[in-house]
């Protein structure tokens, strides 16, 4: 592996990475100035959420951030078609997050919830919708390193690319795991 | 100038400017008015006199948009403009279209207008900045058709580069934004919360794509600095401009009967807003700072710095001042929204569209590169002038605008707007002082197209 | 070695980027027209507060004053004149009516715009209509 004094992947994702970061930290700044002002009202709303829904979310994030992590721990291997596989492992692990969200969704407006019910679920849908988003673009970005690492685009000197796309679905795993305890446990 | 074909540009530019200069003649009588009420009343009463500063100078910065496309195009893509014939009809249609727009505006009352063109068939008229006649509309979306087509076959067939392709989204987004504007609702919220898709995704979106595109490019050619540097900082910039300026939106969303969510939304994102325009200011210095070439037109290098700078104070930092919901709620609709458009359309639009006539003109002038020195002197104390006086009407607006919110909305004892409007006046006077400097300072800038034009062209001082 | 920060994967994240929060307006603009019936008082958006809309634009009102906030900072607010001339459209369409045609000397004032009683009533219908939408609480007080 090289010596380097720069982050891994391309630089430029980095600037986009510190700016969506950026934006998340707002939001949960402002959620949390938000319910110390209406503890009742955000605890109160905050039981009708599926913790459990969430948690097997969470352990997928993380699941599949360690796939991630094997899909280019296999490229530096020079072993395209394990990190092929790993990629798209990985890629069903975001698909699994995104129909449990979905499924949760679902019931959230089955019982007339919505972005503007109150507060809390201004917040709720804001931010796991906003990160939601995230998750499919990075599902996108994941399908191009797919493409590319079948493609045999990659070597084990040479996979900016797929170390691009690996650190923004790590950030977007992140982000999840600051918004599950933030969202659905803190009381 | 490399292709014959550019020389297109030069009578977009002169009409530009030209209008330009009505806009602040228009500023000026618009800045009296609000300390002599009856100024010109009845024959030009207020509204009227507005219509035309904005309509002027919106019509003038799509003149030099087009004009920086034109002559920007061909060099970029090397070959020569698809169509020069085209390209001089559509400025006649576009100068005649404009010309008898101003000249009903002031001729007839508005409604009589409205009446002699036919509004009630396909009513679009009497929204703010979008005041044009629905023919006057057309006319415009004709010739930028005409436009996106003309620098589009000639992109087509020749050099691909960021700049241009930049350039070309942006315009292309301006043409395709403004078919909003003939999306006039009976409903009061829908009609206003669709009008910020045009007038928001123009000067907070794709604006800013045609302005980061045309300060690239003058980049490139003034300081020499690799054109792989600067077109990939472009792209980060104007990434940045979308990602923010989108959702920013929601900052006009917070009180015209949108759901609370927006003020949330648009103040989280219209709070990141200034970043794009700080990078763009970093950006310029920087590559001012690494060039590899001293270029002989410094005025231009002045121009592409000053837009850089204050398109940042202006729509950056004043735009910041007052778009979180909680500060908003106070100041909505008051001088200080006044105060920041101001510097913010001077900072960003028409300091880059004078940046790209400054570089452009002296080669369409038969120049090599520059102009001479002493020409080149006198547009830079233009600059000045103009950039300071707009600094000190800024100010004053700010001043006026401070007061109005706290003695009209935020103070317990609230009192009527036209008490607030004598009690503030002292900073109407100041701004309408600063605004005839600013008329100065321009006459200054026409001034230096006519002086030293015998003179040999500047050189290139000692490398610094 | 590679690149660290190529002009391609800044491209990419232009597109991506723009793509993906132009998605993200387009759905909260979905939302918001799903939540307009409570908020925009649809339910008084007569034919004659249609008629009021159309003089308001014809006339350019705008151009002085800011209605909910937005337009020409000259004139006062309206989106809560209603309220402000006592919940009287008749008092309204009395101050449209009595505005002198040549002006007041040294003051602002507003022009006589010689509407017909059908123009006036719709206008003042469209004031009292857009004093019943729901704009989040503002204008903060009476003065607009």
């Amino acid at each position: 592996m090289k010596n380097r004094n720069t982050p891994p992947g391309d630089l430029a994702i980095w600037i986009f990475i510190m700016a969506e970061l950026s934006v998340f930290a707002i939001f949960f700044a402002v959620y949390a100035f938000t319910r110390a002002n209406n503890v009742e009202l955000f605890n109160e709303s905050q039981l009708t959420l599926d913790r459990n829904l969430a948690l097997i979310n969470t352990l997928t994030l993380i699941t599949s951030s360690y796939f991630v992590v094997r899909a280019v721990a296999a490229i530096r291997e020079n072993n395209a078609k394990h990190c092929f596989n790993w990629i798209i492992a990985a890629l069903l692990m975001g698909l699994l997050f995104l129909l449990v969200k979905s499924y949760e969704y679902n019931h959230h407006y089955s019982e007339g919830i919505n972005l503007r019910t109150n507060k809390f679920y201004m917040f709720y849908f804001s931010l796991t919708f906003f990160h939601f988003m995230h998750v499919l673009m990075g599902m996108v970005i994941l399908a191009a390193n797919a493409i590319k690492t079948r493609a045999g685009n990659y070597t084990p000197e040479n996979h900016t690319g797929l170390e691009t796309g690996a650190s923004y679905w790590h950030m977007v795993d992140m982000v999840w795991i600051i918004l599950f305890p933030l969202i659905y446990v803190m009381r | 100038m490399t292709y014959q074909s550019q020389s297109v540009a030069k009578p977009y530019f002169i009409v530009a400017i030209a209008l330009f200069v009505g806009q602040i003649l228009f500023g000026t009588i618009l800045g009296l008015q609000y300390v002599i009420g009856d100024f010109l009343f009845p024959e030009i009463p207020f509204n009227v006199a507005r219509m035309v500063h904005t309509n002027l100078l919106i019509v003038w910065l799509l003149f030099g948009f087009m004009g920086a496309a034109y002559y920007l195009i061909p060099e970029e893509s090397e070959t020569e403009l698809f169509s020069p014939f085209l390209a001089i009809l559509m400025f006649w249609i576009f100068a005649v279209a404009g010309v008898l727009t101003i000249l009903g505006y002031l001729l007839v009352p508005y409604a009589t207008l409205a009446e002699l063109t036919m509004d009630d068939l396909f009513p679009t008229m009497g929204r703010e900045f979008l005041e044009q006649p629905t023919i006057t509309k057309i006319g415009i979306v004709i010739v930028a058709l005409s436009f996106l087509f003309n620098i589009g076959m000639t992109m087509l067939k020749g050099r691909k580069t960021a700049v241009s392709l930049v350039l070309m989204i942006g315009l292309t987004g301006l043409a395709v934004f403004f078919l909003f504007a003939f999306y006039v609702p009976e409903n009061l919220v829908k009609d206003k919360f669709y009008w910020w898709f045009v007038v928001h995704l123009w000067v907070e979106g794709v604006w800013e794509l045609i302005m980061g595109a045309i300060l690239a490019f003058v980049l490139i050619k003034t300081t020499g600095v690799d054109r792989e540097v600067i077109e990939k900082w472009l792209y980060v910039i104007i990434a940045m401009s979308l990602i923010t300026g989108l959702i920013g939106t929601g900052h006009h969303f917070y009180w015209i009967g949108t759901p609370e969510y927006w003020q949330w939304w648009g103040s989280i994102f219209s709070a990141m807003e200034p970043i794009p325009f700080f990078m763009m200011t970093i950006f310029a210095f920087n590559m001012v700072n690494r060039r590899r070439r001293n270029h002989p037109n410094q005025a231009a290098v002045l121009w592409a710095l000053g837009t850089a700078v204050m398109a940042f104070l202006g729509a950056g930092v004043w735009g910041f001042l007052h778009t979180l919901a909680p500060v908003n709620y106070f100041t909505h609709g008051t001088q200080i929204t006044a105060a920041h458009g101001h510097m913010a359309f001077y900072g960003a639009y028409v300091m880059i569209v004078l940046t790209m006539i400054s570089y452009s003109m002296p080669m369409l002038n038969g120049r090599k590169e520059a102009n001479s020195n002493k020409s080149q002197i006198v547009e830079m104390w233009s600059f000045w002038i103009m950039t300071v006086s707009m600094v000190f009407i800024t100010l004053f607006l700010t001043g006026a605008g401070i007061l109005q919110t706290y003695m009209q909305r935020y103070t317990d004892t609230p009192i009527s707007f036209m008490e607030v409007q004598d009690k503030v006046a002292i900073f109407y006077w100041l701004r309408e002082g600063a605004g005839i400097f600013f008329l100065i300072g321009l006459i200054v800038y026409v001034a230096s197209f006519f002086i030293g034009g015998d003179e040999p062209e500047a050189t290139v001082k000692d490398a610094a | 070695m590679s690149e660290t920060f190529t002009k391609s994967m800044a491209r990419n994240i232009f597109y991506g980027g723009s793509v993906f929060f132009f998605l993200l307006l387009l759905a909260l603009t979905f939302d918001t027209e799903s939540a307009l019936p409570e908020l925009d008082n649809r339910e008084n958006l007569t034919e004659e507060v249609a008629l009021g809309k159309r003089v308001w634009e014809k006339n350019n009102c705008v151009g002085c004053h800011t209605l909910l906030g937005e337009g020409a900072y000259f004139a006062p607010e309206l989106g809560n004149v209603y309220q402000r001339f006592g919940n009287s459209t008749d008092a309204i369409k009395g101050f449209i009516m009595s505005r002198p045609k040549d002006g007041i000397p040294g003051r602002r004032s507003m022009p006589q715009f010689n509407l017909s009683d059908e123009e006036l009533e719709g206008i003042a219908q469209f004031l009292k209509y857009t004093s019943g939408i729901n704009t989040q609480n503002w204008p903060p007080n009476i003065q607009g």
